[in-house]
């Protein structure tokens, strides 16, 4: 035969097109892959949905139930697929007041439309998280708590984005963050530290297990839920490991450290010396520190030093923060606690001098030995071989924590209602009906995202950003 | 490759042992192994036996219509084709892979606890989602204004030189437009449908599983009060509306290998996640009885390919509308028979 049977390939040439085709390209072959991995996880859940309802029905009492159970499980299954399907937007929410604020964007108590039920929707504003970065960040937050199904964690629901932002649709936690709740009593007791201190392990090991190591374990990301049980929230700066732990050391250094000039004016490491008489001076702290958490900096106090240094670092930087959270409890501010976040850094990094217990506060041995134990070198740390060492700490003899979750909390929100904010610090957030609008206008957009096809491009790590949890409340 | 498959494989080989329910506790005789076709996820084991309710012209029994269709060889059949030679890239065997492995029809075979008009939903909204992915590469313009697909490179809407696709007008007169043009108006008529909340409808209050149990294939429905999804508020036209959707889709992909495989998507290395997501289009669409084979023909022998590969299983649909003989040929003409 002298014509070939089939057209010859000729040497691939992307470069022949231009730079949108470029871009759509790794688009089009991220979005392809996720289809397949979505679909089939989505494909497997609803598999095991169904076995579980059969192997339910194995026990003779549920047979006159069975078509009611499996009518329920076909409507779930239902709503689940119209969930999917909705086209999620703003629109689709009436705000109601803005709980919180803090890293590129802010979070709102909503009323979803459709169904009358009450959300967070966190949003965040995508030209002020134009670095890589940041949009790292954003993806990162998303990744953890979409795979986290957790008691721990606060549950998302949904994401979506717009033009102008992204979206998180999270359960409202009604009883406000840790932060606040260290404003209000300046100090806990050791039995309630015992509390909090318990829960927090098991919130920070079960995120372990999850493959995810948090790295911003601190008071404001610490939520209550109406019961006055916690659950970890802002999971922007974690870092998952898909469950292998064993090479899960993280060299490089995400966080700046103070620069050299910073440094220079950072001789003075006891600048501020706070002491539990002194209260005044702790709530001017505690309002720089609110300050704070509402910035883009953030606040280093809860940082581990191995995230400076550059050395790597990996699971147990959560067990510092944890420690440092521990210390405000008790004392009443964390150990590191300066004016100026430079000055942190330096306390931080030079803990062996800085890091002490002041004398006039009276805690158990237990207390302090725990908070040494935690606020000390990685290689010696508690928790570095999970959790249960820390647990087995005599700071925790008698507490059960197999039901803790289930127990009475020491604070527990009185609501009056679902949207009952009396927890947060309402009067001290910019109230805007709306969501305040971003800081550039949308023209700059252009290249800004929408899952409408057609619509122009988007940064990549925002592919596939929309995710719908499957919910028993479908039920 | 990622075999993406294989963990969910494993997994429902591995439970399916199991006492599974022989009978449907919802819908006993649901299962007509259309739609349904592998009785849930685990069982492969359906037959084909209700071919006949669809395919009139044919003979009841499959084995004979298998006969009647692989009587010509290979070589014959492709020659019926009238396609061009030497053959195009798509069709060489070592161009029709796919970025997954595995049993595809783990996606589209409709689930026990999944209502037939919600799934027939959820599958439209996906693969729209997915062709457009496509789409938006031939598409969109550069900053120079040029597109890749664009009238000189297409002024007709078209599959091959056998396959040309006209518009109708508001007139109802079939005008011929440039492709970039059609696939513009028919990305707006598309989502103007699922937009269409009394079409595709989102609320979640109205979903109901009182269905009749026989409700499963559009074609038993025909001449009854009764359509897929009557009961959880899908309009009566649905499922036609659903056939046109998947139809126009079809001509999209159809225009895509036809036109562009090469330019751009071998080029930019996207052809086996063309090969994957048309694949997963073809096994869906025809599961569902939203494609029949003659609106298949300007990408039959891909599907003969494909059945003859491995990419369609055997109890699938789109198998069945495949010509092994034909398949088997292009396996054989790249040496890898
Ligand atoms: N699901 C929620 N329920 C109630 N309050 C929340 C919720 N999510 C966040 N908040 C409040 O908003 C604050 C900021 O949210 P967070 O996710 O930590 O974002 P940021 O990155 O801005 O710190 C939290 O400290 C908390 O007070
Ligand atoms: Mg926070
Ligand atoms: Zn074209």
């Amino acid at each position: 035969m002298n014509v070939p049977e089939f057209s010859s390939a000729p040497e691939k040439y992307p470069a022949r097109y231009g730079p949108r085709a470029n871009r759509n390209q790794e688009r089009c072959f991220q979005i392809a892959q996720s289809f397949f991995k979505n679909g089939v996880a989505r494909t497997k859940a609803r598999y095991e949905r169904w076995k579980e309802l059969e192997e339910r029905l194995q026990d003779p009492a549920l047979q006159p139930k069975r078509e009611e159970l499996y009518m329920q499980l076909r409507m779930s299954e239902s709503k689940y697929l119209r969930f999917l399907r909705t086209k999620e937007s703003l629109s689709n929410y009436t705000p109601i007041k803005t709980i919180g604020k803090g890293y590129a964007g802010e979070v709102k108590l909503v009323r979803r439309k459709q169904d009358g039920r009450v959300y967070a929707l966190k949003r965040l504003v995508k030209t002020e998280m134009m670095s890589h970065e940041q949009l790292a960040r954003v993806r990162a937050e998303r990744d953890a708590l979409a795979e986290a199904d957790s008691d721990w964690v606060v549950k998302l629901y949904t994401t979506f984005q717009d033009n102008m932002s992204l979206y998180l649709l999270m359960e409202y936690l009604p009883g406000g963050d840790l932060m606040a709740l260290l404003i209000k009593y300046q100090i806990f007791s050791e039995d309630v530290t015992r509390f909090y201190a318990a829960e927090m392990v098991l919130a920070i090991e079960a995120i372990h297990r999850l493959g995810f190591i948090h790295r911003d374990i601190k008071p404001d990301n610490i939520l209550i839920d109406r019961h006055g049980h916690i659950k970890l929230a802002n999971f922007g700066l974690s870092k998952g490991f898909r469950g292998d732990r064993s090479n899960g050391r993280y060299k490089e250094n995400q966080r700046p450290g103070p620069s050299d000039n910073q440094k220079r004016n950072s001789v003075n490491i006891d600048e501020i010396s706070l002491t539990v008489s002194n209260r005044p001076q702790i709530n001017i702290w505690r309002h720089c520190r609110k300050v704070l958490a509402y910035s883009t900096v953030g606040t280093p106090d809860y940082v581990a030093p191995e995230l400076f240094t550059g050395r790597g670092y990996s699971f147990e930087i959560d067990w510092w923060s944890l420690g440092t959270i521990l210390y405000e409890c008790l004392v009443g501010w964390p150990p590191f606690a300066s004016e100026a976040a430079y000055d942190t850094y330096t306390k931080i990094i030079n803990w062996r001098e800085s890091f002490i217990f002041p004398d006039d506060v009276q805690l158990h041995p237990n207390s302090i030995g725990l908070v040494k134990s935690l606020v000390c070198d990685q290689e010696t740390r508690l928790g570095r071989h999970g959790a249960d060492e820390i647990k087995a700490h005599p700071f925790f003899a008698g507490v059960d924590f197999g039901t803790l979750r289930h127990v009475r909390a020491p604070f527990q929100p009185g609501l009056t209602s679902d949207v009952d904010t009396s927890y947060f610090p309402v009067e001290d957030l910019p109230q805007t009906e709306e969501f305040s609008p971003p800081a550039a206008a949308a023209g700059h957009l252009a290249n800004g995202a929408t899952d409408d096809p057609l619509k122009p491009d988007m940064s990549l790590p925002l592919i596939d950003y929309t995710f719908r949890r499957f919910e028993k409340s479908f039920m | 490759m990622s075999n993406i498959f294989s963990g969910i494989n494993a997994r429902l080989r591995g439970t399916s042992n199991k006492p599974a329910s022989t009978k449907s506790p919802i819908s006993p005789t649901s299962d007509d192994g259309r739609l349904n076709s592998s009785g849930g996820l685990s069982q492969k084991s359906h037959s084909s036996a209700s071919l006949s309710s669809k395919l009139p012209p044919l003979p009841a029994s499959p084995s004979l219509s298998q006969t009647i269709t692989m009587t010509g060889s290979g070589e014959d059949i492709l020659t019926s084709y009238h396609l061009p030679r030497p053959l195009p890239l798509w069709l060489n065997p070592a161009y029709a892979r796919h970025i997954v492995k595995g049993n595809f029809m783990t996606l589209s075979a409709r689930p026990k606890t999944v209502e037939p008009g919600e799934w027939i939903a959820h599958h439209v909204v996906e693969h729209y989602r997915n062709l457009w992915n496509f789409v938006r590469v031939i598409y969109e313009k550069e900053e120079d204004g040029t597109s890749i697909c664009n009238p000189t490179t297409c002024p007709k809407m078209s599959a091959g030189t056998n396959h040309s696709y006209t518009w109708l007008n508001s007139r109802f007169e079939p005008i011929e437009l440039p492709a970039i043009e059609y696939i513009a108006l028919m990305q707006r008529w598309i989502s103007g449908k699922i937009d269409d909340t009394k079409i595709f409808p989102t609320e979640p209050s109205g979903v109901s599983f009182a269905a009749n149990p026989n409700i499963g294939n559009s074609t038993l429905l025909s001449g009854t009060d009764e359509w897929i999804g009557k009961r959880s508020g899908f309009p009566k036209d649905f499922s036609s509306i659903c056939q046109t959707i998947f139809l126009q889709m079809f001509r999209v992909y159809a225009h895509l290998y036809w036109a562009h495989f090469t330019e751009p998507f071998y080029h930019l290395n996207l052809e086996k996640q063309l090969n994957s997501c048309f694949s997963h289009f073809v096994l869906t669409a025809t599961a569902l009885d939203m494609l029949k084979p003659p609106a298949l023909e300007p990408m039959q022998p891909l599907i003969d390919l494909w059945a003859a590969n491995g990419t369609f299983p055997p109890e699938s649909k789109a198998y069945e509308y495949a010509n092994l003989n034909a398949g088997n040929r292009l396996l054989q003409m790249a040496g890898m028979a």
